[in-house]
């Protein structure tokens, strides 16, 4: 069939949507049979919810007044035994005009929004992904020069430790590093987290910088030493350059994974999103819906980054 | 302005030891323009790039404007500044638009401020006629395009002398010429030049000195007028023969 001839869409879109909603009531079927109720509403509360800030009777004695300003209640008490009277102001006053007051009995409530966990959660994962994924990247980069050295040491230390991490579970990884290296050195969980994690992601990202270093042709670096450039020069203006837009589809797809990855640092009791989840689930035993909108939330942070790589390889594509 | 004394470079692959330029001695004046000539595999290109230190040498040495490149002392990086070198495949930094191709080295060899570097820059292209794709990419230019911005590239650097390795042989026949005429003009205004060529016209119209290269070695070296007409060794005769 050599003529090129055009596939007809519509009929294949068809299948598709037909496929995804059948995989939509299969998964509703199958919550049914196990009499799974399920409760959303549940969980927008962990994102944010308000929290009732109780406001207290500075003094003992007894609610004189009792009137509305704004959304505010001014609540005024007369001291026992007489004295100048003082106003509390709350949003919702849980107190009547007559009721006698204990110092610091709560007379009315002010409402304040908070972050949930869900929400803080995430922030964990995102600023421990980022921190670990920057100074990885500084780790892979002086690992992937080290690996191409014309100098055996470096070379040396380069291979053993992309192997070594490579070779290993990061699961493992993580727990040697608190455990063992965290306890010698007496480092913060968080600290241990974010050091295994840059570790791992920088013994890939390694062999990625590496590959990309060689894949830029010789005649690069002959041209820039041929005018005079030193080495250094010529890595940092001529082939690094190149080299990192070349990288940039399998560095995005390590970060990517990195981002997924992080959820392994809950093990160490860190809080981020997974351990959140798992957290909120003991007192909201809403289960299916939590685990749901965690993967969401991974999804969500995932999906904005590898826009914004792809964003950057197109803007590095303009000198194509 | 170039001298080379008992050169020689080999080459080891699957145990053979092959001998790409085989004890070659010469030299090069200030304002002379020498063209390689010779078939291919005959070290020419080697011996060429042997001159500004990119292949590094067994043995024998090569002196640049009175500085031994061997030397211990020797900083090749100096040195380099000073011979321009312009490639078969032209080489040009496709990250970097054709003014900051030219720019680039200025700036980081030779620390020269924005302002000085864009001026020479651009004094260079229009040179090589090429000043109004200034700020394209080198990937947008043609072949012919592309090797004269390496040769502005190269000339931005004030060298002393400049190589030529195979500058047309990646063109296609119709930028042939518009390369070889920025070179001739280059000639003319007394740059020296080593220029590796299988191109027998510029040969003829421009070189002071032709050298014919086979098997690592020089086996003739006569003015053209004199090469071309009546060559001595026998090899050179059979190659003329051919290419002619």
């Amino acid at each position: 069939m050599p003529l090129k001839r055009r596939t007809a869409q519509r009929p294949w879109q068809g299948l598709l949507a037909v496929i995804l909603l059948g995989l939509a009531a299969s998964l509703w079927y199958a919550t049914q049979r196990i009499h799974y109720e399920w409760r959303w509403e549940r969980v927008p509360q962990y994102f944010a919810y308000r929290a009732e800030v109780a406001q207290d009777a500075p003094v003992p004695g007894q609610v004189s007044a009792l009137t509305a300003e704004g959304r505010f209640n001014r609540i005024v008490i007369t001291p026992e035994g007489g004295g100048q009277p003082v106003a509390v102001m709350a949003e919702k006053a849980q107190v009547k005009v007559g009721d006698a007051v204990a110092e610091n009995d709560t007379v009315g409530v002010n409402f304040e929004w908070r972050v949930g966990p869900l929400a803080q959660g995430l922030w964990v994962t995102i600023w421990i992904s980022f921190v670990s994924g920057f100074i990885g990247l500084a780790i892979g980069l002086i690992t992937g020069l080290c690996r191409i050295s014309k100098n055996p040491t470096l070379r040396g230390l380069a291979i053993i430790y992309i192997e070594l991490i490579r070779g290993t579970p990061l699961l493992v990884q993580i727990f040697i590093f608190y455990f063992f290296i965290g306890t010698v050195l007496n480092l913060d969980r968080i600290v241990a987290g974010v050091g295994a994690l840059a570790l791992f992601v920088g013994a890939y990202t390694a062999e990625i910088i590496r590959a990309g270093i060689q894949s830029i042709a010789k005649g690069q670096t002959e041209a820039a030493r041929s005018l005079g450039m030193n080495a250094t020069q010529t890595m940092i203006h001529i082939v690094l350059p190149q080299a990192f837009k070349r990288v940039l589809p399998p560095l995005a797809g390590q970060f990517i994974s990195l981002i997924k990855d992080s959820s392994l640092v809950s093990v160490i009791a860190i809080t981020d999103l997974t351990k959140s989840g798992r957290e909120i689930i003991t007192s909201s035993f809403a289960t299916f819906e939590i685990w749901f909108t965690v993967a969401l939330l991974y999804l969500l942070v995932t999906a904005v980054l590898s826009q914004l790589l792809f964003w950057l390889e197109r803007r590095f594509a303009r000198s194509d | 302005m170039i001298e080379v004394r008992n050169l020689i470079k080999t080459f080891e692959g699957r145990g053979q030891v092959v001998r790409a330029v085989d004890d070659v001695s010469t030299q090069v004046a200030k304002g002379e323009v020498v063209v390689i000539i010779g078939p291919s595999g005959s070290g020419k290109s080697t011996f060429l790039r042997c001159l500004n230190g990119l292949e590094e040498f067994n043995d024998g040495q090569v002196i640049i404007d009175g500085i031994d490149l061997t030397g211990s002392k020797t900083n090749l990086n100096a040195v380099r500044r000073e011979v321009g070198m312009v490639f078969q495949h032209f080489n040009l930094f496709p990250h970097k638009t054709v003014l900051e191709n030219v720019t680039l080295a200025q700036r980081v060899v030779r620390k020269r401020g924005p302002t000085e570097a864009n001026e020479k820059a651009m004094n260079l292209l229009t040179k090589v006629g090429i000043a109004e794709k200034a700020n394209e990419y080198p990937s947008r230019l043609s072949g012919g395009q592309q090797q004269r911005v390496a040769i502005a590239r190269a000339l931005a650097m004030d060298p002393k002398v400049m190589l030529f390795d195979e500058p047309t042989s990646a063109l296609d026949p119709e930028m042939v010429g518009e390369v070889l005429d920025v070179m001739k003009q280059l000639a003319r205004e007394g740059m020296t030049m080593a220029v590796v060529t299988h191109e027998m016209g510029f040969a003829r119209e421009v070189a002071d000195r032709v050298m014919f290269m086979d098997a690592g070695r020089i086996l003739e070296d006569a003015p053209p007028a004199r090469f071309f007409t009546a060559p001595k060794e026998p090899r050179a005769q059979a190659f003329l023969k051919q290419v002619l």
